[in-house]
């Protein structure tokens, strides 16, 4: 009961998101999807993926809220409540078919390894080499931000 | 309950709203909803099979996922600052606007 109710508001709140005209709004409600994913990552008992998720769902819509309104023009008109409620509507009927409908087959057994042992072991090469990536972009973007300050000198 | 096809309809908004939105700040948030999707269903079949392994992955696609927002954004915010609209239709305008002129 709790999933399928934590599903339709999943699908409700990314409807919002990506149809409400105001750009804040539209804001809260992708970070009411990020929850939503979240509770549902936790229910499926993967807390470490939640926290994780909550990690970077906070700061994603920390930037967004910061450059929402300077990405966004001024909406020519506001949403009436009644294409909101219509939005809810749409999004509770998207949400059936993951409650009624079902393609999954029998779950496999897997090898069943341990979080930390496959974090560390398995995949140690990939996490070193995944920070040096992001490390790098960020130092591309700092000097390709400089430049720009700097009028491409 | 299925989370395959929950993650499918997730991945259904987003790509409709890539396809249709024509706000930079829309798109975004399109690409965001697709990647929800997309971890969601690599939650659920973690969970499944065998569950340390996947939620290794998971922590890598995340990093990869925010390293991506955080480049588009840097993106998004340089070309609204360029040219004064976050509206894709008008910007192509404009830059074939400026191609034109700068046609002989």
């Amino acid at each position: 009961m709790i999933l399928e109710a934590l599903s339709i508001g999943l699908i409700v709140s990314a409807c919002l998101a990506l149809f409400l005209d105001e750009a804040v709004y539209s804001v809260a409600a992708l970070a009411g999807t990020f929850i939503f994913t979240a509770l549902i990552y936790v229910l499926n008992g993967a807390v470490f993926v939640a926290i994780f998720q909550f990690a970077v769902g906070v700061g994603t819509l920390a930037i967004l809220f910061l450059s929402g309104e300077m990405l966004s023009d001024k909406p020519t008109k506001k949403t009436s409540p009644k294409s909101t409620v219509a939005l809810i509507g749409t999004g509770v009927v998207l949400s059936l078919p993951a409650i009624f409908l079902s393609v999954s087959g029998s779950a496999g057994s897997g090898s069943n390894v341990s979080f930390g042992d496959a974090l560390w072991n398995l995949r140690g090469v990939d996490v070193i080499l995944q920070g040096l990536v992001i490390l790098t972009l960020a130092l591309g973007i700092a000097i390709v931000l400089y430049e720009k300050k700097n009028g491409g000198k | 309950m299925d989370f395959v096809i929950l993650s499918l309809a997730m991945l259904a908004i987003g790509i409709y709203g890539l396809l249709t939105k024509r706000q930079l700040l829309k798109v975004f948030i399109s690409i965001e909803l697709i990647a929800i999707g997309a971890t969601l269903n690599f939650v659920t079949l973690a969970s499944a099979m065998s569950k340390g392994l996947g939620e290794a992955f998971l922590i890598l696609a995340f990093s990869t996922d925010t390293a991506v927002s955080a480049v588009i954004l840097a993106l998004l915010v340089i070309v609204s600052k360029k040219y004064g609209t976050s509206d894709i239709s008008e910007i192509v305008k404009m830059e074939d606007k400026g191609e034109s002129e700068a046609e002989p």
